[in-house]
């Protein structure tokens, strides 16, 4: 790391330490959320920056990850991380055995399988009420205990989901800065050739399909374990699509890109909800907005922006 | 199982599959003239079938040109977002996949809109025909449903004369199969692209206007129907809008046999299963012939 993006992360960390107690209640809640979706993100980003694959089924692996930790914890009385590990190992094997066949397909075809995808684990999240609850849903989930320092305030657990949103960060980072990141980079700008290069394609976009489906699980447990309760109505097609979202606004290469995103999903709904129900439109105008004139999101755009007005500056220098 | 319920069955399928064909055959047509996927086509039907309503309780239209102003209010939309989104991004030689987002946005933001506009009440149109019903070996048929198949079938075949008999449906596949050369014989390929999308539009309304007398259209039957549409499109082959109507029928037959054999809770994950499957083992869709390009 060069020295200059060091001066920028000391401010940056202190401001970070600082929010929860400065800001109030509900946003701090909202900026818990912002953490979980980023993690949620992340995963997302890494295929549709990395891989060109656009996954409309995120919202399945967070369910699955809510509903091991709400199952684990309030049906059969284990720990927490119990949860974790189960959501994650389901998580990751599913998108395995289904990530094999389907990401054969590309493009459009792949966008809308995973769409098919996450209407039917929907679907079957609201029929197995056995498991799920149903409608109804699990509640009592209990809150987070770190050898006994108990994160039952949103200015408690901002810490907690930050951390682990900064480390899946670091994982994200490394991914696509190791031999396998230079190995997507190379599928992605040629596919064939990276394949005459004896890279295994359809093993590779496997792998970061499984990443993405741990983070997915990862951000449904840390969902579940703030809100206390999950039901049916988290874990919709409707869901997929924002956080699909999230890189898509943000700019899917970049990881702070991904940071952007989640916040742009999480506060502007709660922005325009104070103009009352017109917020809904106004949300899904400014998605078009943002697609149409920002094609590589806000991070993109905005680094757009700083060379254009560094070239008009080095003129006139 | 008796034969009655096997009829019933049956027949409730061809009767959705109609509607899963005309939205299917709008997302065919729209991705055959101008390669985007239209993840709002469902959207369309909401349109069409909301406009037919309104015009019908609000106004006081007559029931048939209600119908026709809901058509025309799709075909519009079509055409609205073709001019207004679709040509300054593809002159941008935007990616498909934010061709997709687009359309996803705009799908947001309509459903969004009747929500705020209309409310969140379903509404129910009066049955074409009569209220009728026919009773075949004890299996119960609404004229309506009846009224919905002709009316399917009609369209369908309106829709191949259309492509293969006039000089407008002929231009269009022109400009679809290769732009430059249909652009040196003096065809407008960014208007073709337009009448794609007006086209579209019609289709996706008609499918609207037909299913409410069944079930009745609310804002969120857009994206339910937008991929039921995608499956039929995609059973058909996706770049035919004919064998849309095939791959309609197809699923919705798919359906209505998994309603029997297995739970009707389970009607989306058998058809979405089969959509899976099919993409996967499939790619030509089940007809086998025309190319399936797209990403």
């Amino acid at each position: 790391m060069s020295s200059r993006s060091l001066l920028w992360l000391v401010p940056c960390l202190v401001i970070w330490a600082v929010l929860p107690f400065v800001l109030p209640r509900n946003v701090a809640d909202l900026l818990v959320f912002t953490g979980i979706y980023t993690v949620a993100g992340l995963g997302i980003g890494l295929l549709l920056g990395h891989c060109g694959i656009v996954n409309l089924a995120q919202a399945t692996f967070y369910g699955l990850g809510a509903y091991a930790s709400a199952y684990c914890t309030v049906m059969m009385g284990l720990p927490s991380i119990a949860g974790f590990i189960v959501g994650a190992v389901i998580s990751m094997a599913l998108a395995y055995v289904i990530g094999r066949p389907i990401l054969r397909l590309t493009g459009y075809f792949l966008a809308l399988g995973t769409l098919a995808l996450s209407a039917i684990a929907s679907a079957l999240f609201f029929e197995w009420d056995w498991l799920t609850g149903g409608t109804l849903g699990i509640g009592g989930i209990p809150k987070l205990d770190l050898f006994g320092f108990v994160l039952d305030r949103p200015s408690r657990y901002y810490f907690f989901v930050w951390i682990v949103a900064f480390a899946c960060m670091i994982v994200a980072h490394n991914l696509v800065d190791s031999r396998t990141g230079l190995m997507l980079r190379a599928m992605r700008d040629s596919s064939t050739a990276a394949a005459s290069l004896s890279i295994d394609l359809q093993a590779l976009r496997t792998k970061v399909f499984v990443v993405c489906a741990l983070f997915g699980a990862l951000a449904g447990s840390l969902f579940a374990h703030h809100v206390s309760f999950v039901s049916t109505q988290s874990f919709t097609v409707d869901r997929s699509i924002s956080f699909l979202l999230i890189p898509v606004i943000g700019g899917a290469t970049s990881i702070p890109g991904i940071v952007v995103g989640a916040l742009f999903v999480t506060f502007l709904p709660e922005l325009l909800s104070k103009l009352g129900d017109i917020h809904q439109i106004l949300f899904g105008l400014a998605l078009v907005a943002v697609v149409v004139l920002m094609p590589e999101g806000l991070v993109g755009a905005f680094g757009k922006l700083r060379t254009r007005l560094a070239r008009r500056g080095g003129g006139h220098g | 199982m008796t034969i009655s319920l096997v009829l019933q069955a049956l027949f409730a399928g061809v009767t959705n599959g109609i509607v899963y064909a005309l939205v299917g055959m709008g997302l065919s047509a729209i991705f055959k003239g101008s390669r985007v996927i239209n993840a709002m086509q469902g959207e369309f039907a909401v349109i069409g079938a909301m406009t037919t309503v309104l015009l019908l309780t609000k106004s006081g239209w007559p029931y048939a040109a209600a119908i026709a102003g809901g058509a025309v209010a799709g075909a519009l939309v079509g055409a609205f977002i073709e001019v207004a989104f679709v040509r300054y991004m593809a002159a941008k030689n935007a990616s498909e996949d934010s061709f997709l987002l687009l359309t996803i946005g705009l799908a947001l933001s309509l459903s969004a809109s009747i929500l705020y506009f209309v409310g969140r009440d379903g509404h129910l149109l009066p049955p074409l025909g009569s209220e009728g019903v026919l009773i075949v070996m004890d299996a119960v048929i609404q004229f309506h449903a009846l009224w919905l198949i002709a009316i399917g079938i009609g369209a369908t075949l309106a829709l191949r004369a259309f492509y293969h008999r006039t000089t407008i449906g002929l231009s269009m596949m022109a400009a679809s199969i290769d732009a430059d050369g249909a652009a040196t014989t003096g065809i407008n390929v960014a208007r073709m692209r337009t009448f794609t999308f007006v086209l579209g539009g019609l289709l996706g309304a008609m499918g609207g206007i037909l299913v409410t007398p069944l079930i009745g259209v609310d804002y969120q039957l857009g994206l339910n129907l937008t991929l039921k549409g995608f499956a039929a499109a995609v059973l058909g082959g996706l770049t035919n809008p004919l064998g849309a109507a095939v791959g309609g029928v197809t699923l919705g037959l798919v359906e209505s046999l998994a309603i029997i054999g297995i739970s009707s809770s389970y009607k989306d994950v058998v058809a979405f299963s089969v959509l899976i499957v099919i993409m996967i083992l499939m790619p030509q869709g089940i007809l086998g012939r025309a190319g399936r390009r797209g990403g």
